[in-house]
């Protein structure tokens, strides 16, 4: 019996599939965003530049806007 | 604004530097190869203007999904666009190629949390020679140097640098400094 689209993404089961693989997805993206924090803190030190802390400070906001996005998320999936 | 060839660089050092070791010349791959994850990001960029024409192509209709999921398929998106111009940037700009008065050094970051650092000193250094080859190398005149060193030691690649043929006389003008027999 064919399936409308519709009734597919209305099921409560495939919503919730979603959402968890969604914040699956953004839990490794967040602790990805936090290895980055560590990387570009490696790469600093081993060549130290004006726009070395710059990019630091880039990778500690997004880290913690990878993490609030998971709330985010949570809160309205 | 980011140069790849720069003679003489002020504040910067690497580590591992002798307090008495003067940085003479800092390379970088040629701006031009980072093309690829450029073209890779604009194409992300533009997916969530095209992406409901080519569900509706397979018959799924994404507007049918609830909206907080679009947003957050949206958002997902565009960090996903911020990771790839984060990260080439990050790697073209700390993967370095650093002529001192005394050493060679050549940093790589090959992933995160990978560093390799070949450090050559000056008086070793036997050989350089460059290359170049392809339409890219020759319009934007950039190429390999290979700096071969005696005994055993890893010889020095640098790769798509700017000005190869510049360098390699660069490197071998400061190795004779050394060897004392001048230019």
């Amino acid at each position: 019996m064919p399936t409308n689209p519709t009734d597919f993404f209305n099921n409560s089961y495939v919503l919730f599939f979603i959402k968890a693989a969604t914040l699956i997805l953004l839990v490794f993206y967040a602790i990805f965003a936090l290895i980055i924090i560590r990387q570009v803190d490696l790469m600093g030190k081993t060549l130290k530049t004006n726009v070395a802390p710059v990019v630091k400070i880039l990778a500690i906001v997004h880290a913690v806007f990878a993490i609030l996005l998971i709330f985010l998320a949570l809160i309205i999936l | 604004m980011f140069p790849s060839y720069i003679q003489n660089p002020q504040n910067c050092s690497f580590e591992g530097q002798d307090t008495d070791e003067k940085i003479l010349l800092l390379l970088r791959a040629h701006p031009i190869t980072n093309i690829p994850w450029i073209v890779l990001s604009i194409i992300i960029f533009f997916i969530p203007f095209f992406a409901s024409k080519i569900t509706l192509f397979f018959g799924l209709d994404l507007n049918i999904l609830p909206q907080t999921y679009l947003l957050i398929f949206l958002i997902i998106n565009y960090l996903l666009v911020l990771i790839i111009v984060y990260e080439g940037f990050l790697n073209w700009y700390f993967n370095v190629y650093i002529v001192t008065d005394k050493n060679i050094v050549d940093v790589d970051f090959h992933s995160i949390l990978f560093k390799n650092i070949d450090v050559a000193p000056l008086r070793n250094i036997e050989d350089a020679s460059s290359s170049m080859g392809g339409i890219l190398h020759s319009i934007f005149n950039y190429g390999n140097v290979f700096v071969q060193t005696a005994g055993t030691g890893q010889n020095i690649d640098f790769i798509s640098v700017s000005k190869p043929h510049q360098v390699t006389d660069f490197i071998l003008d400061e190795a004779h400094k050394i060897h004392g027999g001048g230019n």
